[in-house]
């Protein structure tokens, strides 16, 4: 670029006479003298690329100018990003420059350092230059020559410097972490949400759950129409949830003027069943609150009626596909649409269906309970059939154990497989029977069950 | 106009290959070159390695060495990079003995080869042998043995100590770099250098004249606004060694070479002769114990002994005579027959011991400059390098001897002042336009570029006028000297109105005008007046010498016609000798009246 001076010597206007001189007829210059210059320094970067590109000086000013514009531009961009990237300055409240250094298990060290907007996602890299920019703000040399302010009052520092001391330390960030008072954990309440808003409510809160997990990255909740893995695969991950999150936090300080080791001991156990009590209500916490998301989550629901709708597709013998050939957007679209309104229909016919017999399946359902109350006095008259029989064996002969009990185990399976109006009509026939034809009707009765008895009875059969 | 820096700053390494003392610079976090200290912490690093045994020291470790170990211990190596073995001065050297290896000198140590065992290798830096024991004790003899390393490998492997501590500095590898050289290293030197430290997987982006070095240093003619855009500036580099002296005439930021000298005989060594014989004197006086140094040829081993050590110790009290303005010490333990040297010297009296060579380095300065067709009046600045500078005393010497509105500089630290200038300039040539490659912008810095051979300036209409005839009247020099052609200027003249305004450009010469002052009578009556004490005062008349710029030949003029604000002044020199001069009213620059040659 051309630099410009400003003259030490200011003109006036041309005197009275003076006429432009004339110079020599050629004028010229001595000729110039050849010497080294030193390769060195922008200005030679300068005039060589002037002279390789074969620019003139005009051309190599407009060049260097929209190479400075473009430069400037860049900074710019950068610039709303501030030099630490997402690292914006936060207002100091005054409750906040109130805080008091001895009650640092209240005070919220994030803030304290101005990343209140980032927390438990602030980096080390930020945390150890917010700490540096509050200390350049804060530090009480600095303090000590501002007027106006007590120059012993150094409380906001030791502040910065406990919240310093805590954040950077990896446990006990994570025990400050752990029982963050400031990040909502509020649940909404599930009924309530409609469908479509469902992920968009449920998501984020998962999101900052997952900020205990051992295991990183965590599985998003995902959206409306997430395939059936990925919303089986989140519920399976959440359900092994494992979480490091602790609770010393909350530990009691075993009182400083106390050297009773029986005074620490007790204090600490009492902290430890504290601390693993608290970790079950967490763990109970997250449990219910995945049961309930499950319970309340459309997707499942969306994922049962497309399957349902599948395998009716694939029993209907591959109607889903025509000639073939795989069903086009619209006609999957169409299909749905039919299920759907099969689906309501059903519903419907259902509902009036069940208006209409309410009266006669009340009336049946009391005889069938009233069936199963006389089941069993129906099988012990059938019993006592079968025994005064001798078990269908020759009299005067002692029946052996094991025939008894084959004999009343197959009775209690036929009962079991017949309805009990069945049962009570077998009890009449075999009581008509007597004692020669029980057998018989029985045999009779294990027939006429065909297929169901199958195998099962070999007294009977 | 150096290219911003946008994210983080480049791993560029700037290397000051001196004789005697290397040093690198490197940028800092925030894009500011600095030397930095190696792993011993120190920021001057000697060129030096001594082989003892297994082992091998490099760097300031090695120094010591010398006194027990001399034979085994290399110093000075730089200076021979690129000559054959004959064209090597071999007799004077009390190191390690040089030996011709297929045309390359070549140094010879004893060094120990470790046992087999435990290293393969023929332990050039290994550490001490360390092991399990074995069944055969004599195994592990290390096996005494010779070992022989020519001059450049001698560079390669002191370079690859350098670039291991910017390597740890950076904890990256640095990508680019830029090493010094001397004025007056020739072609194959400057080629056998960089072969040296390549070899030493540095990559050389060019190896830069220690005097270019200083002036980027010093970012010469840079710096916006306030300082004169074409000036005359000396670079005095005084290092352990030798003294060079280099005249440049900075135009707009490029350094052309007016002129260049050296004294190889000059340097830091001679202080330390200085006091090496005072102190010599003195433990003399002292002890009865005779001492005389620098041992002059055949000297008993207990002298050469005496003056290795009062070397090494004397560096130090130099150290303190330029760093502090109390006392140095200087102690020797058992520096000859058994007895101490324990004594100190403040500045003062060294300056006194000294004087003879400030004086000396004075008279080389003027010469060069004499030498170069200049004047010591035209010089606008002194830039100090090397640590030979840092003397107080010679610093105000040395800006007696110029103008006192001449400034000495050494706003940086004269030993680090070419590192950092090797570093800018790495960045400059690692920052270039994508259009140019480095290699061809190289080649150009190799020829010789046409310079202006005399300063071309304007003068002002009234000027002419009053002044009857126009020959011999002054003129406000625009270009000057040595500035590289093409070149261009651009100047604002302020108005005192609205009206027609002319000026007129000349081409013209330098010259020295010396103003007498008389005392006029009102002054000298008032000395009488003031009592008769200082009457001696007027037995001479001042005289005062500046510089004027004389018109000579007159090239052209423009008229501007004015609204109200200033005129501006472009003037462009071509290569061919051809000009280009326009003028136009600020802000108007369409409005422009022009004329070429």
């Amino acid at each position: 670029m051309a630099s410009i001076i400003t003259l030490p010597i200011t003109l006036s206007p041309i005197p009275e006479g003076w006429s432009k001189p004339t110079p020599p007829s050629t004028p010229k210059l001595t000729p110039a003298i050849p010497r080294v210059v030193y390769p060195a320094g922008p200005s030679f970067v300068a005039s060589a690329r002037r002279q390789l590109l074969q620019r003139s000086f005009a051309e190599d000013d407009e060049h260097v100018l929209k190479v400075r514009a473009e430069a400037e531009k860049l900074a710019k961009a950068g610039e709303g990003e501030d030099e630490y990237p997402g690292l914006g300055l936060e207002e100091e409240s005054q409750e906040l420059l109130a805080s008091d250094p001895k009650e640092w298990k209240k005070q919220d060290h994030y803030a304290i350092l101005g990343l209140g907007h980032l927390r438990y996602k602030a980096t080390d890299e930020h945390i150890k230059v917010a700490h540096r920019r509050k200390v350049l703000r804060h530090h009480p040399d600095k303090k000590a020559g501002a007027s106006g302010s007590s120059t012993n009052d150094d409380a906001f520092f030791k502040c910065i410097q406990k919240a310093h001391e805590t954040l950077t330390n990896p446990e006990r960030r994570r025990q400050f972490d752990s029982v963050d008072w400031n990040i909502d954990d509020s649940v909404p309440d599930f009924h309530h949400i409609p469908a479509e808003d469902y992920c968009a409510i449920v998501g984020p809160m998962f999101a900052r759950e997952a900020r205990f997990s051992k295991i990183q990255p965590v599985p998003e909740f995902g959206g409306q129409d997430a395939s059936k893995k990925e919303v089986e695969g989140f519920y399976d991950f959440w359900y092994n949830f494992d979480s490091w999150r602790s609770f010393e936090w909350h530990d009691k300080e075993v009182n400083e003027g106390s050297d009773s080791r029986d005074d620490k001991r007790f204090t600490e156990k009492k902290n430890k069943t504290e601390r693993a009590r608290r970790k079950k209500d967490d763990n109970t916490r997250l449990r219910e609150l995945v049961d309930e998301v499950l319970a309340h989550d459309p997707r499942i629901k969306r994922i049962k009626a497309e399957e349902k709708a599948a395998r009716d597709a694939k029993k209907k013998g591959g109607a889903g596909t025509t000639n073939g050939k795989p069903l086009t957007a619209a006609e999957k679209a169409a299909a749905a649409k039919k299920i759907k309104e099969e689906e309501e229909a059903k519903k419907e016919k259902e509902k009036k269906s069940s208006e209409a017999s309410k009266a006669d399946r009340e009336a049946a359902k009391k005889a069938k309970e009233a069936a199963r109350k006389n089941l069993k006095k129906w099988k012990k008259s059938i019993a006592g059939v079968i025994t005064s029989s001798n078990y269908f064996l020759p009299d005067g002969t002692a029946p052996p154990a094991s025939t008894v009990e084959k004999q009343l185990g197959e009775l209690d399976t036929l009962c079991e497989l017949l309805e009990p109006e069945e049962v009570k009509g077998l009890k009449e026939e075999v009581e008509k029977a007597g004692k020669d034809g029980a057998k018989d009707v029985l045999v009779n009765s294990v027939k006429a069950l065909g297929d169901k008895g199958e195998g099962k009875f070999t007294e009977f059969a | 106009m150096c290219v911003e820096l946008l994210g983080s700053t480049p791993a560029i390494l700037g290397i000051n290959f001196g004789q005697s003392y290397a040093s690198i610079a490197v940028l800092d976090k925030e894009g500011h070159p600095t030397c930095i200290a190696n792993e011993d912490g120190e920021r001057q690093i000697a060129c030096a390695i001594a082989y003892a045994g297994e082992e091998v020291y490099i760097g300031n470790g090695a120094k010591p060495h010398l006194v027990k170990n001399g034979k085994n211990t290399i110093m000075g190596f730089r200076n021979l990079l690129g000559h054959t073995y004959d064209q090597v001065d071999h007799t004077a050297i009390f190191t390690a003995p040089l030996i011709p290896e297929s045309e390359t000198p070549a140094y010879t140590v004893d060094i120990l080869i470790p046992p087999p065992k435990i290293a393969s290798a023929p332990g050039l830096r290994s550490a001490a042998a360390s092991g399990t024991a074995t069944p055969n004790p004599a195994a592990l003899e290390p096996v005494p043995s010779t070992k022989t390393l020519t001059v450049p490998e001698v560079t390669t492997l002191f370079l690859s100590t350098l670039f291991a501590s910017a390597i740890d500095f950076l904890g990256t590898k640095p990508t680019a770099c830029v090493i010094s050289a001397p004025t007056w290293f020739t072609h194959e030197q400057t080629d056998a250098l960089k072969a040296a430290a390549t070899a030493a997987g540095i990559n050389v982006l060019q190896v830069l004249d220690e005097a270019a070095a200083v002036l980027v240093g010093y970012r010469v003619g840079l710096s916006e606004e306030l300082e004169k855009r074409d000036k005359k500036v000396v670079v005095l580099d005084m290092g352990e060694t030798s003294l060079g002296v280099s005249v440049i005439a900075c135009s707009e930021g490029e350094y052309t070479v007016l002129g260049k000298g050296r004294d190889d005989k000059l340097g830091g060594r001679e202080f330390d002769n200085l006091l090496l014989k005072h102190f010599a004197k003195e433990f003399t006086k002292k002890t009865k114990v005779p001492l005389d140094l620098p041992c002059a040829e055949g000297a008993p081993e207990a002298d050469k002994r005496a003056e290795a050590k009062l070397r090494l110790a004397v560096e130090h009290t130099k150290r303190s005579l330029s760093a502090s303005a109390g006392a140095a010490t200087c102690a020797v333990e058992s520096l000859k027959d058994g007895m101490d040297l324990s004594t100190s010297i403040n500045r003062l009296r060294f300056d006194s011991l000294a004087s003879s060579v400030y004086r000396q380095v004075g008279s080389r300065l003027t010469d060069i400059i004499t030498s170069s067709g200049l004047s010591l009046l035209q010089i606008d600045e002194v830039l100090l390098a090397g640590s030979s500078t840092l003397f107080p005393g010679l610093q105000s010497h040395l800006s007696l001897l110029v103008q006192p509105t001449t400034p000495v500089t050494s706003t940086i630290d004269p030993s680090e002042v070419i590192a950092i200038g090797c570093a800018l300039q790495a960045l400059h040539l690692s920052t270039l336009d994508s259009a140019l490659n480095l290699d061809e912008v190289l080649v150009l810095g190799k020829n010789e570029v046409l310079t202006l051979a005399k300063p071309i300036g304007i003068c002002l209409p009234q000027l002419h006028t009053s002044n009857g005839d126009g020959n011999g009247a002054e003129m406000v020099k625009i270009i000057d000297i040595g500035a590289p052609l093409p070149s261009r200027r651009r100047v604002v003249i302020p108005t005192s109105g609205k009206g027609k305004y002319g000026v007129e450009i000349w081409e013209g010469e330098d010259e020295i005008k010396v103003t007498k002052i008389e005392k006029t009578e009102t002054t000298k009556e008032k000395i009488e007046e003031d009592g008769e004490d200082e009457e001696d005062d007027d037995e001479e008349d001042e005289e005062i010498k500046t510089v004027i710029t004389l018109r000579k030949t007159l090239l052209g003029s423009v008229e501007v016609e004015v609204e109200e604000g200033s005129v501006v002044l472009e003037i462009i020199v071509l290569r061919g000798g051809g000009m280009e001069v326009r003028a136009w009213e600020e802000g108007h620059e369409d409005r422009s009246e022009k004329f070429e040659m």
